[in-house]
């Protein structure tokens, strides 16, 4: 029943989520947003003086990061959707296994979100010469895959948030950006003041810009092995969070009939 | 009902809406926000008056993206809420209600330019060595109206497209890049750059830089010489917007294609 539920969920997420998964949302996504952030980020070091690899740390790291947009900003705003449309408190009456239910429709996302670092490191190896002569491609690939998947996570986190709240879509916004700054997308997460760090070691893209950047250089999947374990332990971890929240939102919202106060 | 009247009366409830529900002032907060905060940790070893090149580029930021996303999400709300067509077949020309939201959402703007860069100077504690005071606020609020005419001429793609969130999301860091927020526009690709000097911020932030930054000779025009150019593109922004209100109210109306694309 559960696996019904999780596979008739990925077909109504793709379906169903027409605010920001109509064509030109998706051309946006895959082909703009990429482009022109990490284009403003390569001319601003540049600029800086920065050079050569430092350089394209930075386009890696913003390639990888472009997938923000779907896998934690279109996700954490799934709550939102359901409010607008009116269909929420349907959902929430149903017996369906709420896991099965919301990564469901989740799903979707983070396959376009691999779709969106794609183009993120073509842009990056034609426009920016970031060289994947000795690349793991392999491991590329799967680090592509697991932070895909552990930033949806993080997007039903805040989506769970969000069920509580009028809607997902402000603190999702500030998450979707966040990771920019603390999740060593544009300089080492050791460059952040000590009190700002553990915000982004709780963030499970801050393991994915080091492996990435490991697996472009050719570095063997054995030694990506452990970030990717971090990274997957702290998707789980946010996850498991997710999930509590929401259930536990849904059980106050049942007791107190404030589904929609904050 | 007079145009000033409409005006005021839709900067008004422009207003009333934010305060009573300001938490959407963050979406177009936080982009410039971060953007800033990331370049200044990025411009951290660099010496010379660069914080406030930074921070000042951040405010520009935060005015335009306050612009942008108020210019479409208000029209954006139109639709949702199914006010769209009660705003349009008011007895006042369409221009001067969204002129009043986009004053509004404008000066918000400038507001969220100023706290980037109170929190920007806070942050790097780099003081407020404003070089030119006074040239320093002219320039500001020249730039202030140019990017309210500029958000009143996006205003009128909103009001015939559906699109409006597409467009929102999509201009955000064109611009960013095109106006120099962060680096010289010399930079850019040479074909780029006729579209950076036809953008009056372009000019706001040479103008706005030169007045701050003692020294700073950027496109080696003149203060005077980018505020004529910023007057000059407004004013053609103002008359773009003019005649494109009356074309698309005129195509809604007969056409009755409001929300079709």
């Amino acid at each position: 029943m559960a696996l019904q539920v999780f596979l008739s969920s990925v077909n109504f997420g793709r379906k169903g989520t027409i605010i920001w998964d109509s064509p030109e949302m998706i051309g946006m996504q895959v082909f703009i947003l990429p482009l022109f952030q990490i284009s403003f980020f390569a001319i601003l070091a540049q600029y800086i003086g920065y050079q050569g690899s430092a350089v394209q740390y930075i386009v890696v790291g913003n390639a990888l990061q472009a997938m923000s947009y779907s896998s934690v900003f279109a996700v954490a705003n799934i709550t939102s959707s359901d409010k607008w449309q009116g269909t929420l408190a349907t959902l929430i009456v149903t017996p369906a296994n709420r896991m099965a239910l919301f990564v469901g429709r989740a799903v979707f996302q983070a396959g376009l979100s691999v779709v969106i670092v794609l183009g993120g490191l073509f842009y990056a190896t034609e426009l920016f010469g970031v060289s994947f002569a000795s690349a793991d491609i392999p491991g590329v690939l799967l680090v592509i895959l697991i932070t895909s998947v552990t930033m949806m996570s993080f997007g039903l986190l805040i989506s769970s948030i969000g069920l509580f709240m009028r809607t997902a879509m402000i603190v999702a916004n500030v998450f979707l950006f966040l990771t920019m700054l603390v999740s060593g997308v544009n300089f080492p997460v050791s460059s952040l003041p000590a009190w700002l760090r553990p915000v982004g070691y709780a963030i499970p893209m801050t393991y994915g810009t080091s492996a990435i950047r490991l697996a472009i250089a050719g570095d063997p999947l054995g030694k990506i092995a452990p970030l990717l374990g971090d990274e997957v332990l702290v998707g789980a971890i946010v996850l498991l969070l997710g999930y509590l929240l929401m259930v536990g939102f849904e059980r106050l919202a049942r007791k107190t009939g404030r589904f929609e106060e904050y | 009902m007079s145009k000033l009247q409409a005006v005021r009366a839709s900067a008004h409830l422009t207003m009333m809406n934010f305060f009573a529900d300001p938490q959407w002032i963050i979406p177009s907060i936080i982009a410039p926000f971060i953007f800033t905060m990331v370049a200044l940790f990025l411009f951290v070893n660099v010496t010379g008056p660069v914080l406030l090149y930074a921070v000042l580029g951040g405010g520009l930021m935060g005015m335009w993206g306050t612009t942008v996303y108020g210019s479409g999400s208000s029209i954006t709300f139109d639709r949702w809420n199914g006010t769209m067509e009660a705003t349009l077949a008011a007895p006042v020309p369409l221009i001067w209600i969204i002129a009043g939201r986009v004053a509004w959402n404008t000066f918000i703007g400038v507001i969220n330019g100023g706290l980037i860069l109170a929190i920007g100077m806070l942050w790097f504690r780099t003081g407020i060595p404003i070089a030119n005071p006074v040239p320093f606020v002219f320039a500001t609020l020249v730039t202030y109206v140019s990017l309210s005419s500029f958000g009143l001429m996006l205003a009128t793609i909103y009001v015939l497209s559906r699109k409006g969130g597409f467009i929102e999301n999509s201009l955000e860091v064109p611009v960013y890049i095109a106006t120099g927020t962060m680096f010289p526009v010399a930079l850019l690709p040479l074909a780029t750059q006729p579209i950076a000097f036809i953008l009056g911020p372009t000019w706001g932030i040479e103008a706005i830089r030169k007045a701050a930054i003692a020294g700073y000779a950027g496109l080696g025009t003149s203060y005077w010489t980018d505020m004529v150019i910023l007057i000059a593109e407004t004013a053609v922004y103002f008359v773009i917007s003019f005649y494109l209100f009356v074309r698309v109210e005129k195509l809604a109306k007969r056409n009755g294609t409001l929300e079709e694309y």
